[in-house]
């Protein structure tokens, strides 16, 4: 037992190869990235199709978020980097294959654009009604109502709990190992399979990410109560 | 894709994707029964056992703030060398899933308890209650009440991070239908079965979540922390 302790304590062999965990952990941070940004915009526009007055749209809005906010992440990964190059090939009539990064990116995209999709309306259905008639009656057009009166509102509004889903979207993007995105995990799992010894690498990612995110997490809950205090009283 | 496949590789193939559902379940409430123990637990110390407290805050923070994929692999792997358990891939499953929750819930409770107003508690001890009366006749049944609704919401992050157990072997929804197209090499149907099977579940207890919160709302008049 204090044997395998001070083995599992003992990161020297984490840290020899801090060269390929740490490229790993670039790729973690560029599919959070590039995640964030498709699940912001696919998020901000079912919000929208959501609060839309015609109702086929606000159907399809709906759809969008019930089937992405329910979807497990891993299901989704799986399906989209499997199941949608070959129904896109079908399609086209072409053979299609998704690198795995791209697989990555739509997948976490796809999945968390259904819960910001949920943050935004939120932030939009507390708009008073009286602001958007004010800036009609003032002959705004509908897109400049979007970006002068909305936006501004919706983005003070979401903004903690926008944070609080970026720091689930980094912890979900763990898993794109299982695709062989070469991330951290993937390369703890490389490492580990050469060297035969789990302990230390596996404890050593645990740790690495437990304070990354720890340290955004306790960020994120600081600025969400000045923020609330501030802004939102 | 014609419906002779969906016969084929879905339907012909119910036994062993109903197998892999109970699995999903049954490692699900398990993880849930686990994490609501462990929860309470946390949730106690860090709030009424002072020297301990720091401890369950540092438990509770790396329960968070630590990826299930990776607290899984951990489980899985270290602590069978560290600890001596879990024995098998199943516990190590059911453990790293209610580990994690456990961690979440206890905030949760915390958050409930917090909610209390002093001064019923100071009723209570003055009517003559005993703090382990007052604890489980005043302030639990509102805890509970209030939080029913994200203790539910929990559970259908159990079954979500769930679909990774199946990466240690073990052999539930998530695996068999892997193990399946891995015998064919078709995915579309087998896949879009299961990711159909895995969201409306989720969906189910999202939606019963969700009214069990607009019942307690209106028979109690409280309001619910989500």
């Amino acid at each position: 037992m204090s044997d395998s302790l001070k083995q599992a304590l003992d990161l020297s062999l984490f840290w020899e190869y801090r060269g390929i965990l740490l490229q790993g952990l670039v790729f973690n941070a560029l599919v959070f990235l590039c995640a964030a940004v498709l699940a912001l915009s696919a998020g901000l526009g079912a919000a929208l199709m959501r609060v839309n007055h015609f109702f086929p749209t606000r159907l399809i809005g709906t759809l969008h978020v019930e089937l992405f906010r329910n979807a497990p992440d891993y299901i989704m990964l799986v399906w989209v980097h499997f199941v949608l190059p070959l129904l896109i090939g079908i399609v086209i009539r072409r053979r299609v294959e998704f690198h795995p990064f791209v697989s990555a990116v739509i997948a976490l995209g796809l999945v968390y654009s259904g819960y910001f999709a949920e943050t935004f309306r939120a932030g939009i259905e507390a708009i008073p009604l009286g602001n958007l008639d004010a800036a009609r009656a003032f002959g705004m057009s509908e897109r400049l109502i979007l970006w002068r009166i909305m936006l501004p509102q919706v983005v003070r509004r979401m903004l903690p709990e926008a944070l609080n889903q970026f720091v689930s979207l980094f912890k979900a993007t763990t898993i794109v190992s299982l695709i062989a995105v070469p991330d951290l995990m993937y390369a703890v799992s490389m490492v580990t399979q050469q060297e035969m010894r789990p302990l230390p690498l596996y404890t050593g990612a645990a740790l690495t990410y437990f304070l990354i995110i720890l340290m955004f997490a306790s960020g994120v809950r600081a600025f969400s109560e000045r923020w609330r205090r501030k802004i939102l009283a | 894709m014609s419906m002779g496949n969906w016969e084929r590789l879905v339907w012909n193939q119910r036994d062993a994707l109903i197998a892999g559902f109970a699995v999903t379940v049954e490692v699900c409430v398990i993880a849930f029964a686990a994490a609501i123990v462990g929860g309470l637990i946390l949730c106690l110390v860090r709030l009424y056992v002072a020297p301990l407290r720091p401890i369950a805050i540092v438990l509770i923070e790396f329960f968070r703030d630590t990826p299930i994929f990776v607290q899984l692999m951990w489980v899985s792997y270290v602590w069978p060398e560290l600890f001596g358990f879990p024995g098998s891939f199943f516990s190590a499953g059911w453990l790293a899933l209610g580990l994690q929750s456990s961690g979440y819930l206890a905030e949760t409770f915390r958050t409930g308890i917090e909610g209390v107003p002093r001064g019923q508690r100071e009723a209570a001890f003055s009517a003559g209650m005993s703090p382990a009366q007052t604890f489980s006749r005043i302030v639990m049944p509102q805890v509970v009440l209030a939080t029913a609704p994200s203790i539910v919401n929990q559970f259908t992050v159990i079954v979500k991070s769930s679909t990774l157990v199946s990466v240690i072997t073990v052999p539930d929804l998530m695996s068999q239908s892997q193990r399946l197209v891995n015998i064919w090499y078709e995915p579309i149907e087998i896949l879009t079965t299961t990711a159909g099977i895995y969201i409306l579940f989720v969906f189910l207890v999202s939606s019963a979540g969700k009214f069990l919160a607009d019942h307690l709302r209106r028979r109690y008049g409280l309001v619910a922390y989500s």
